[in-house]
């Protein structure tokens, strides 16, 4: 019997389109290996950098409330521990005896934080002078210095002490700001998104006013920044750095997002359910109440988390309004100043001090960890949402 | 209405389908044809052998009439034919029908001539039964022409032949019952003369029958069971 | 060979001889039929391109009638000026009239959303509402008021989904999302939901397209009894369904009416060269 269909194994035509084909294969898996290791060395480097921010020495020390402690809170401590407690774990105890003053006099014994040049030489990232080293490893044989988990990190604003230094007055601000925008874009854009879906008329104004919302959102976001600045600023008058002023700039920005991702939800919304609406008698506004929301819902929430959290990401057009200011308090309202992680991340990056590095980095796991439960939260809700018609 | 038109459905297939139907019946009714004029010769002269062969052959005919109606019965059932296609298959159907019973009558002729003797022969009006034979053959094949043609026309010049067929056959039963009062004995070889007879007047009404098919086919009008005026006013008058 | 086209069966005598030509079994001996929708001199353009031609036809009451005819006939269309679901289509422009017992339904004081009450609709794909069996059927009626308490609600659900056929499939299991049906008994839900709005006319644009054998004779099957209470105009692309389901047959061809017959005229002796060339398959 002729066999012919493993004949062409030899044909040399047939063998070089296997090869062409191997070999594209080759590039397309290489650039996906070089794709995911930019992002494997990007994680491992920051997270490598970053994890240590997340503990922190301390020292345990008898804090004695004399007289002297009631002007300098430093006079509390033993004088050969000065250099080696942290400046301002103790700058709080003149206040704390004039609230309460029958402490004047007692002792207590109390885990403080180390200065950060010991924090960070116990972390084994800076070198310290033979005499202080010395010293600071008898206390450790001592057992009264330690390592603990930094909760300060959450709970504390920013500090010009690194080693005081959180994240927690940036992540309110944050939530103020992604509340505003919020607020501002997505009423603003769902509902303009339905008006263009669902009721406006296929005509020039309808189209130019597309084009230009589909441009909107490939404007670069520090002109957003001009013109949160221009407009709400000066024109308005909203306080500079408030969270209020940063969420309608960011606002500004999301708007056109949320506008386009919710008009992809609602065109994903089949027809023949429209159709099947309109002729058992609704109206336009009952369509779409009733049948054509519902079912895009999830389609516009994924997309309006991932606008926010690209506003979440978002520093440039904050820097312009002012967002980038020192701010040790958590703001209390969106009326205050404030900063957000970004931002923060931004500081911690400028600063000399090498311990800002691990602050800087671990501000960047956090930012990270959220945008990445945001995305996740997106992609959960379009699959459990996501219908077969 | 296009005479031709099964030639041009969009399914090639189906066009060879209805042309093959088509050239089957044409080939049944030449067997048919062939079959009556041994039997009327047979019956006429007394030729024996013309008379056997007859008998011997119209198992033919009934073979053609089975295939035939496999044919149609599948066309029905994967083209669900519609209009004009559907009345040609009902029309085809309903002809190989009265096809297969006209070779059935001129078995019937054929057998009944080999019972004759020839005496029997000269005793009969047989220059009238011969004449009756030539009415019913020209009936057969104007009532193919008819089909094979399309032609309504021609189908109701056909039809309305059957009205000579029928007085003929009137005239030769009359002339054998007088013939029968004479002579009470030859009642057998008469009888047999009557069958014979009777058989080419229902070969007359049977080509009748086929030239309404035609006119159904062409004009989609039932004309059975309606006077000739009538018929030929729906064969000849405008469709509607 | 007629050349021109020969009008729609628009007068009483027409009919009534039409009737007599084609004998008992088609006019069951019925006086004539009864006009419930009729189109006069129905012009329709989609912009610049007139999409239906002066199309005269008459919808007689507790009928179906059928739309048969090439892709882009006009069929669809004219089965939307019905109910007026061509009024969602930007550009559309149309001439003539159409009346639901002899009222204009274009006329510029009548409700749209009270016409598709009476004129309901039913779509080539099944369409149930992403809610449950009960919702889809219930949504219309609270919608307009219809019917405003549980038991109320209960009551049309059951009888609705009992003149759907549909019933005994789905008695048990209201509360399953309708989408979750077959094919066949999502079509006789979405027939189910039209009919509980109690309409008088219900469009079927091609109902059974989408469906196997099996289903489709279902909905055939409910399609005739729904006759006895309902005027039906039915679009469809499959000649034997119209031949099986319909009364009346209506041959569409570019935009015009060539051809309005009862259906077993129109599909064993049509009138017109063209019906005759579409309906057999021949080149047209």
């Amino acid at each position: 019997m002729q066999r012919r269909l493993t004949g062409s194994a030899s044909d040399p035509r047939i063998r070089a389109r296997y090869r062409r084909e191997t070999r594209f294969k080759a590039y397309t898996v290489t650039a996906l290996f070089v794709a995911f290791a930019i992002i494997v060395a990007f994680f491992a480097d920051i997270i490598s950098q970053g994890y240590t921010a997340f503990w922190r020495t301390e020292i345990q020390v008898t804090l004695d409330y004399n007289e002297r402690a009631e002007r300098i809170g430093r006079f509390a401590i033993n004088e050969d521990l000065r250099e080696i407690v942290s400046r301002g774990a103790v700058r709080g105890i003149p206040l704390e005896i004039r609230n309460n003053p029958e402490l004047a006099g007692t002792t207590h014994e109390r885990w403080v934080p180390v200065y950060s040049r010991i924090d960070q030489y116990f972390k084994g990232k800076e070198a310290l002078p033979p005499e202080l080293e010395q010293q600071v490893l008898q206390l450790k044989e001592a057992g009264v210095i330690r390592s603990t988990f930094n909760w300060a990190f959450f709970t504390a604003g920013d500090s010009k002490l690194p080693e005081l230094a959180g994240i927690f007055s940036a992540a309110v601000g944050s939530i103020f700001v992604l509340f505003v925008t919020l607020m501002f874009a997505f009423p603003i854009g769902v509902l303009s998104a339905i008006y263009l879906e669902e009721f406006a008329p296929d005509n020039k104004l309808t189209q130019a006013i597309e084009v230009n919302i589909n441009n909107l959102a490939a404007v670069p976001s520090i002109i957003f920044g001009l013109l949160g600045l221009a407009v709400f600023i000066n024109t308005f008058g909203v306080p500079r750095s408030s969270a209020l002023v940063g969420g309608l700039t960011l606002g500004l920005m999301t708007l056109p997002i949320i506008i386009i991702s919710t008009r992809a939800a609602l065109r994903a919304v089949p027809d023949p359910i429209r159709l099947g609406a309109f002729a058992m008698g609704c109206s336009r506004w009952q369509v779409v109440r009733d049948h054509v929301l519902p079912l895009s819902l999830p389609g516009i929430l994924t997309g309006t988390i991932i606008g926010l959290a690209q506003a979440m990401g978002e520093t440039a057009p904050l820097i312009i309004v002012g967002m980038i200011a020192y701010i040790p308090e958590a703001p209390s309202s969106i009326f205050e100043s404030a900063t957000v992680l970004p931002a923060q991340v931004f500081t911690w990056a400028s600063e000399p001090r090498k311990a800002f590095m691990e602050k800087t980095a671990a501000g960047i796991i956090v930012l990270l960890a959220i945008l990445l439960t945001l995305n996740a939260t997106a992609v959960l809700l379009r699959r459990k949402f996501e219908r077969r018609w | 209405m296009d005479k031709k038109g099964f030639s041009q459905h969009i399914s090639r297939q189906y066009n060879e389908d209805l042309e093959q139907i088509i050239t089957r019946v044409m080939t049944m009714g030449g067997l048919v044809e062939q079959q009556l004029e041994s039997a009327v010769d047979a019956l006429v002269s007394g030729d024996q052998e013309k008379g056997e062969q007859v008998v011997t052959s119209d198992y033919r005919i009934n073979a053609m009439e089975v295939e035939l109606d496999e044919a149609c019965t599948n066309v029905l059932a994967r083209r669900q034919p519609a209009a004009s296609d559907l009345r040609l298959i009902v029309a085809v159907i309903k002809t190989i029908t009265d096809l297969e019973r006209i070779g059935d009558e001129a078995e019937r002729v054929g057998r009944m001539s080999l019972h004759l003797l020839e005496e029997d022969r000269e005793r009969s009006p047989m220059g009238e039964i011969a004449a009756l034979g030539e009415q019913v053959k020209g009936m057969v094949r104007g009532a193919l022409d008819a089909f094979a043609r399309m032609d309504a026309e021609q189908a109701v010049r056909v039809a309305q032949e059957d009205i000579k067929a029928d007085a003929q056959y009137d005239a030769i039963i009359r002339h054998l019952v007088k013939y029968l009062e004479d002579n009470p004995k030859s009642v057998p070889p008469v009888l047999d003369i009557v069958w014979a007879t009777r058989s080419l007047e229902r070969i007359g009404d049977r080509s009748r029958n086929i030239c309404e098919y035609v006119i159904y086919f062409v004009r989609g009008k039932d004309v059975r069971h309606v006077s000739f005026e009538q018929m030929a006013q729906e064969a000849t008058g405008d469709r509607h | 060979m007629e050349t021109e086209l020969k009008n729609t069966p628009t007068t009483a005598a027409e009919t009534q001889s039409m009737a007599d030509n084609t004998g008992e079994q088609t006019m069951g001996g019925k006086a004539v039929p009864e006009v419930k929708m009729q189109a006069e001199d129905l012009n329709l353009w989609y912009g610049d391109t007139q999409a239906l031609h002066s199309i005269n036809l008459e919808m007689y009451a507790r009928e179906v009638t059928a739309l048969i005819g090439p892709s882009g006939c006009g069929k669809s269309t004219f089965l939307r000026c019905l109910n007026r679901m061509n009024d969602l289509i930007p550009q559309v422009r149309l001439e003539g009239r159409v009346s639901l017992d002899g009222e204009d339904i274009y006329d510029h004081s009548v409700d749209v959303v009270q016409l598709r009450t009476f004129v309901g609709m039913v779509f080539q794909k099944p369409n149930p509402f992403p809610k449950s069996i009960y919702e889809n059927i219930a949504y219309a009626p609270r919608l307009h008021g219809t019917g405003t308490s549980r038991s109320e609600l209960d009551d049309l659900v059951e009888s609705s989904l009992k003149r759907a056929g549909l019933w005994n499939e789905v008695a048990d299991r209201l509360d399953t999302p309708g989408t979750e049906l077959s094919g066949g008994q999502q079509q006789r839900l979405c027939i189910a939901r039209a009919i509980a709005v109690n309409p008088e006319v219900i469009l079927m644009d091609e109902p059974a397209s989408a469906l196997d054998p099996l289903a489709t004779a279902t909905v055939e099957e409910l399609i005739h009894e729904l006759k006895d209470n309902y005027t039906i105009v039915i679009v469809t692309h499959n000649l034997q369904q119209a031949a099986r389901v319909a009364g009346y047959t209506a041959f569409f061809h570019m935009g015009k009416v060539v051809e309005y017959n009862d259906t077993d005229t129109l599909f064993t002796n049509p009138r017109e060269q063209r019906t005759e060339d579409y309906i057999t398959g021949r080149f047209g």
